[in-house]
């Protein structure tokens, strides 16, 4: 069976262990954290050393910035990737497995005018094989991983399917460096989900789910139970991270998601 | 939703490998709306096929196994007939033979019934799918009310059973009767060699196979025989695939065929029951067919039932798996279901190297270890008769048969078939009813009923 874990945000309570406690009864098995910007992450430490000796489970951190990896902009680029190190170093110390980022959201869309970005695609594989090699380095010495999130073509115009994702890992030949993928941008960018995750399931490490409509699983319209049993094909033991929006009573949503997964298949 | 956790898990290490070496094959054969048996040797969509693939997509993805059977729905013909392949228009013609241009449905079919798109074959094969549709919806009622999945493919169903029913009672007893050996499924079955003979073969320079492409020559049917297979098909072809005014040289009551027609039959009326019709027509058409099975088809000397060849009127003397599967039917003389379990287990169908049930005797005349119906041993044939043991009360035998099949299909790589003798994998590999049924027998509830 695979295990689910829930985005800290989602969780009701003041402190960590309070979101445990309710994840816990909602049949969650873990947390995954949040990793704002300015070194806020790091300034977390002692809280999050204080939660996981409660007992707390987190084995993830999703990056929760403006800026990212793959930033037009030389110094938030730079500022990105030392705030991923941080983030990476700090889930190391908490006895996670690794933080996820993608190579850039809201920044840019093909889809949308003015259609044409100032960087020519060679330069954004250049920069992005640099802070990742960089990142994944990081990760490797800290012994954690580094997650790639492709997200969909209106949030991201450099990687948006699996396989740009795998095809920068393979490039850089780092085991620090997999892919975290995401069940809402699948929908939109894969031609078979399924598929995509037994075509790359050897670079795959990390999953969040929400639904086809960015809510909680259950409320859309997503095959979840093919995309999970690829999953279960690949034999993918990581967590399913709940990373959306919420439709209805916000705590009933999120307390239905760990059964539905179950029942359809996870 | 009936929770995959209440249902028994496999939960030994071999049973998740095989579990997900199952589903990998269904996610790699699946083309978007429909599966193919195999990336190499088959590239279309078949009719049985899809049936059988659908019951164990059921426990990968409901959706996906209700849109194999959809799709394949959605290529039927008005005169309700389902066409044995569903052409896949971006796959070449040469791929595979005979290829659309050969049998040329949307002009030549047109009278009788065949769509305008997509183009399909002109004969049917074995009526396992209202079977599959109604074990897909029970895989997850809910989600199958929510997509009134029975609502639209029962009248099809119904149909298509019409069909069957009133166009194909060749013989007048009740049964429906196939014309081409094709169409039971079992193409180069000793049981069809009679008939056959009478068939004058098409010119070798009239076709070229493609099947030799990617299969064996030893393990397919001879090059005589595909020119007898062509000569059938180009006769119906002219006769405008018209039952009435073809003149079939071809035409047989097969026991496999009938059999799936009752089972099918009562799943529709369980499907009634469901919607809220008239599930009575149904559950009449299956008494009656078992009656007229076991009258027309049943050989008691032979214990075993028989192909009726309807140019003789008379039964063929081979014993073949066909006579096997109407296990399946549920409400079988009791003797007849002894005789067939002491036949299944006697040295006829007993196999030294695997608890598959070989395609023809062992001990026939004409038995060949390698060559596709000939003797090799199916996993699907060998998944009805389970079936059709446990519809019996006949566990033990039942379980052995089931432990057998999983062995098999994890040791072969989900192979095609098998041959009985040794053992070895033969023909495609990856196959996809083989990866289907192993994952229905590692996850449905063996207590669930056939209908």
């Amino acid at each position: 069976m695979l295990k689910t874990a829930a985005q800290e945000q989602l969780l009701p309570g003041d402190t960590l262990q309070a979101k445990w406690e309710f994840a816990q009864e909602a049949g969650y098995d873990a947390i995954e954290l949040r990793g704002k910007g300015d070194f806020h992450f790091a300034s977390r430490l002692d809280e999050l050393k204080k939660a996981r000796k409660d007992g707390v489970v987190m084995p993830t951190v999703c990056v929760d910035m403006l800026h990212f990896l793959g930033a037009f902009d030389a110094d938030l680029r730079r500022d990105a990737v030392d705030q991923m190190k941080s983030q990476l170093t700090v889930i190391a110390e908490i006895g996670g497995r690794g933080a996820q980022t993608p190579a850039s959201y809201g920044m840019f869309s093909r889809r949308l005018p003015p259609f044409e970005p100032p960087r020519t695609e060679e330069e954004d594989r250049e920069v992005l094989l640099s802070g990742l090699t960089e990142l994944g380095e990081h990760a490797r010495k800290e012994g954690v991983t580094l997650f790639l999130e492709p997200l969909n073509r209106y949030e991201d115009h450099m990687v948006n399917r699996l396989e740009q994702a795998a095809d920068l890992i393979r490039a850089i030949g780092l085991d620090s460096i997999r892919i975290g993928i995401d069940s809402y941008h699948m929908n939109i960018e894969e031609s078979d989900p399924a598929a995509a995750i037994l075509a790359h399931a050897d670079v795959i490490g990390h999953a969040q789910v929400s639904d086809s409509n960015r809510f909680q699983p259950g409320a859309g319209h997503l095959d979840w139970s093919a995309w999970l049993g690829a999953l279960h094909t690949i034999g993918y033991d990581g967590h399913l991270a709940l990373e959306c929006r919420l439709t209805g009573d916000p705590l009933e949503a999120v307390r239905s998601v760990p059964a539905f997964l179950k029942r359809s298949g996870a | 939703m009936k929770s995959l956790l209440d249902r028994p898990a496999p939960t030994a290490a071999a049973d998740l490998t095989l579990r997900r070496g199952a589903a990998r094959v269904l996610i790699d054969n699946w083309t978007g709306a429909s599966t193919v048996p195999s990336r190499t040797l088959y590239p279309h969509q078949w009719s049985w096929d899809s049936a059988f693939i659908a019951i164990g997509l059921r426990h990968l993805s409901v959706r996906r196994a209700q849109q194999e059977l959809e799709s394949l729905l959605s290529a039927q013909w008005a005169d309700g007939r389902i066409p044995h392949i569903v052409f896949n228009p971006a796959v070449p013609d040469d791929a595979y033979f005979p290829s659309p241009d050969f049998w040329r449905s949307s002009t030549a079919g047109r009278a009788a019934g065949a769509p305008a798109s997509p183009e399909t074959s002109g004969i049917v094969q074995p009526p396992v799918h209202a079977l599959a549709a109604w074990l897909v919806h029970r895989a997850d009622p809910a989600e199958s009310r929510r997509r009134g999945f029975l609502t639209r493919v029962r009248p099809r169903l119904a149909a298509w059973h019409d069909y069957l029913l009133g166009h194909r009672d060749l013989g007048g007893g009740g049964l429906a009767a196939v014309v081409h050996p094709w169409e039971p499924g079992m193409d180069n079955s000793p049981c069809w060699d009679q008939a056959l003979r009478r068939v004058e073969p098409a010119a070798p320079d009239a076709f070229r196979r493609a099947d030799l492409n990617h299969g064996h020559p030893a393990d397919r049917p001879t090059d005589l025989d595909y020119g007898r297979y062509v000569r059938l098909v180009t006769d119906y072809r002219d006769a405008g695939y018209d039952d009435r005014a073809a003149r079939h040289t071809f035409a047989v009551e097969d026991p496999c065929f009938n059999a799936l027609l009752i089972v099918s039959e009562r799943a529709l009326a369980a499907m009634a029951r469901e919607t809220g019709a008239d599930a009575s027509t149904h559950s009449a058409r299956a008494d009656a067919l078992t009656r007229h099975l076991v009258t027309r088809l049943w050989d008691d000397s032979a214990g075993v039932f028989r192909v009726r060849d309807l140019a003789t009127d008379a039964l063929v003397g081979e014993d073949s798996v066909t006579g096997l599967v109407p296990l399946l039917a549920p409400h079988l003389p009791p003797h007849v279901v002894s005789r067939l379990v002491d036949t299944l287990t006697g040295p006829r169908f007993d196999a030294p190297a695997t608890r598959l049930v070989p395609s023809y005797a062992l001990t026939g005349h004409a038995f060949d270890a390698q060559r596709y119906w000939r003797g090799p041993a199916w996993f699907n044939t060998a998944w009805l008769i389970h079936r059709g043991l446990r519809t019996h009360g006949r566990e033990q035998d039942a379980e052995r048969l089931r432990r057998g099949f999983l062995a098999e299909a994890g040791r072969s790589d989900f192979a095609e078939y098998v041959d009985p003798t040794t053992g070895a994998a033969r023909g495609a590999r990856h196959f996809s009813w083989t990866a289907a049924l192993t994952l229905d027998l590692l996850c449905a509830d063996p207590k669930e009923p056939t209908p």
